[in-house]
């Protein structure tokens, strides 16, 4: 596998959305048409590239797709390298579309967990009581109100190939959701949690610690998703860890109370259970 | 043949290779007949049925970048939503072809207000008066689209129901004709990635002439001009069918001391009022405007020198700041020595039907100030 990612790019230190670039296009190769969208960083890789409208993520991996096998070069990969505004949010309508109709494309999520380009305003992927430049915390406010939005889950409920979750602290599991992704047709859709310093505010040192202990604490567990169907928990620890091994060495998590790490643990293991269930039934029930 | 089926028929004879399209009304008929294409497998082509037009435009733009003959195709709102993207296509200097069935927004009836708000996305803008020239219309803007001193996105208008539902007769062109006329697009340089220039990896910031872009874009888009009346030339010697010099259509204009100037369906109604005015002894031309965008600024300047009055149709009008076509043409002829005089008649908007003798007035009013009488600049029709 050779780097196919240009460096330096314009990422900070420490950022995860970088790495998962680095790591998922050294998967993928160089038989590869990269489509951005507006995103941060804007990583460069020794492959062609389209870009679009922020909206227009799912669309023009579409026309590229459709166009690929016009000109009978199917076997050229269209893939969408976008961020989570572009994937949870303002390009949501379009992917889902994609989705439904299961192109055959890959949507590659580099999922910061807001919109980090523009300063870290909320997005539909920042999670709860998370403190962004728009969930300022007042006597109004106590971070950000709802949860991240499921998306995973909400790709799977279109019946696509496959969907997987993913994390640039476990990058032999990425790497090989992506060689997997590589073998097979149709929608396939990535979402990999990649920390941003900058925006969660902790030290860019610690960004795969961090990482790993969003995965190891069940915050954002790895799972793979067949048809809508078919499950697998790829990382399994005996034991989890607290979340607040997650929680605590973020700023924009600082300002919580007792109760509402409570609530977060209690969320986390709640989920985890279920993941379990399913896991072992190796299915969802959608 | 309704003109929906005269556009899918065009498609058709261009052998286009990727087509996307969301329904809207008057448009929704070109996505059926595009579909049971499709279906039949008439040749080497894909339809992608979309969930809105803002996702057909991306589609048929990336389809574009990597090479395919392109078609999409839309109506009034459907076409602002589509606004974004627009831009990316033209910037992008991609040879899609669209068809714009006109609907205005005050209601579904059509004037051309949703093509005239489309006029800073950096497209080639088309409006055409029959089916027949629909058909014709759209296989000319795949040849000039795709000219590769062009490389310029082109939009072919023309009224909803009045030409989209309406049957007319039509003749189509042989396939094999069609294909040695309009051979396989070839106006993109390659994006695989064994073939690409890896200098386009990655992406330039900043560095050069910022304004260079719209320089580049607009004087491409000039270009259309000399393209465009040679591909009329070519499609008559070939098809033995004409629309004026591409630019513009002339309609008794040989010994005209006045001139209409209307565009789309309402431009053939002006051709009958012409004739009755013709039989009064009345020198009254029609001067159809098939190109919007680029303005055929040497084509009036040439007739200015000849008439003594012009009056503008327009069927849009850009609300506090008037009709478009009249504000361009007047700015075309401001710094000529001889102008004719010129008067802004509002017409068609949100559907209103134009009759014949509308124009049989609009030809009075301009007849009357040609000849130095006092008559109001604005009239609503």
């Amino acid at each position: 596998m050779g780097e196919l990612t240009i460096t330096p790019g314009s990422a900070c230190q420490g950022c995860g959305a970088a790495l998962a670039a680095r790591l998922a296009f050294k998967a993928l190769g160089s038989n590869v048409i990269r489509h951005g969208i507006p995103c941060c960083p804007d990583s460069t890789t020794k492959t062609p590239r389209f870009s679009t409208v922020f909206e227009g993520g799912g669309a023009q991996l579409t026309g590229t797709s459709r166009g690929l096998k016009a000109i009978g070069r199917e076997d050229v990969m269209a893939v969408g390298f976008y961020g989570d505004g572009g994937t949870y949010d303002i390009g949501f309508q379009g992917l889902s579309a994609a989705a439904e109709r299961n192109e055959n494309i890959m949507v590659i999520t580099k999922d910061n967990e807001a919109y980090m380009n523009t300063g870290n305003q909320r997005s539909g992927a920042t999670p709860k009581y998370a403190r962004t430049s728009t969930n300022p915390v007042g006597p109004r406010s106590r971070g950000k109100p709802r949860p991240k939005k499921n998306i995973p889950f909400i790709f799977a409920a279109h019946y696509v190939p496959y969907v997987g979750t993913a994390s640039v602290g476990f990058p032999e599991d990425l790497i090989s959701k992506v060689n997997y992704m590589k073998t097979i047709k149709g929608f396939r859709m990535l979402i990999i949690q990649s920390p941003c310093p900058v925006g969660w505010r902790y030290d860019p040192a610690k960004t795969i610690e961090i990482a790993r202990a969003s995965v190891q604490s069940g915050i954002w567990p790895l799972y793979e998703i067949m048809d809508g169907k078919t499950f697998k928990l790829n990382y399994k620890p005996k034991e989890l860890k607290p979340v607040t091994e997650y929680l605590t060495p973020q700023a924009r998590f600082r300002h919580m109370t007792e109760e509402e790490v409570a609530d977060i643990q209690e969320t986390a293991t709640a989920s985890w259970e279920n993941l379990l269930k399913a896991d072992e039934m190796g299915r969802l029930i959608i | 043949m309704v003109g929906n089926k005269a556009a899918a028929t065009a498609v058709k004879l261009a052998k286009v290779q990727v087509a996307s399209a969301f329904p809207i009304t008057p448009q929704t008929t070109i996505t059926q007949y595009l579909s049971e294409m499709y279906a039949a497998g008439e040749w080497d082509f894909d339809f992608v049925n979309v969930e809105g037009e803002l996702t057909s435009q991306v589609v048929v733009q990336a389809a574009s970048r990597t090479g395919a003959r392109t078609f999409t195709c839309t109506s009034g709102p459907g076409l602002l939503y589509m606004h974004h993207p627009m831009q990316t296509t033209g910037s992008s200097r991609l040879p899609v072809v669209m068809a714009v069935v006109h609907r205005g927004y005050k209601g579904m009836q059509p004037d051309h207000s949703d093509l005239m708000s489309q006029q800073w996305t950096g497209w080639g803008h088309q409006y055409v008066e029959h089916a027949q020239e629909i058909l014709d219309s759209v296989l000319m803007a795949y040849k000039v689209a795709e000219d590769p001193r062009i490389r310029i996105p082109i939009a072919v208008g023309y009224d909803g129901y009045v030409l989209s539902y309406t049957a007319e007769p039509v003749e189509i062109p042989a396939q094999e004709e069609v294909d040695k006329w309009l051979p396989p697009n070839k106006a993109m340089p390659s994006v695989l990635p064994d073939e690409v220039d890896p200098s386009t990896f990655a992406r330039g910031w900043g560095g050069g002439d910022p304004q260079m872009p719209w320089k580049v874009h607009h004087e491409a888009i000039l270009k259309i001009e000399e393209v465009l009346k040679e591909t009329m030339d070519s499609f008559e010697k070939t098809f033995g069918r004409r629309y004026g010099n591409g630019m513009i259509e002339e309609y008794m204009m040989e010994d005209a001391e006045v001139a209409i100037l209307a565009m789309g369906t309402i431009a053939g109604t002006c051709k009958a009022a012409v004739d009755r005015m013709r039989k009064e002894g009345k020198k009254v031309g029609l001067i159809k405007l098939r190109s919007y965008i680029p303005f055929p600024v040497k084509d009036f300047r040439e007739w200015a020198k000849k008439l003594d009055g012009i009056a503008v149709v327009d069927r849009s009008i850009c609300p506090g700041k008037g009709g478009p076509v009249f504000a361009k043409l007047r700015d075309s002829l401001f710094d000529q020595e001889e102008k004719p005089k010129t008067l802004q008649f509002h017409a068609g908007l949100g559907g209103k039907e134009v009759r014949v003798h509308d124009f049989e007035m609009i030809g009075d009013k301009i007849l009357k100030a040609a000849k130095g009488g006092k008559v109001e600049q604005v009239t609503w029709v």
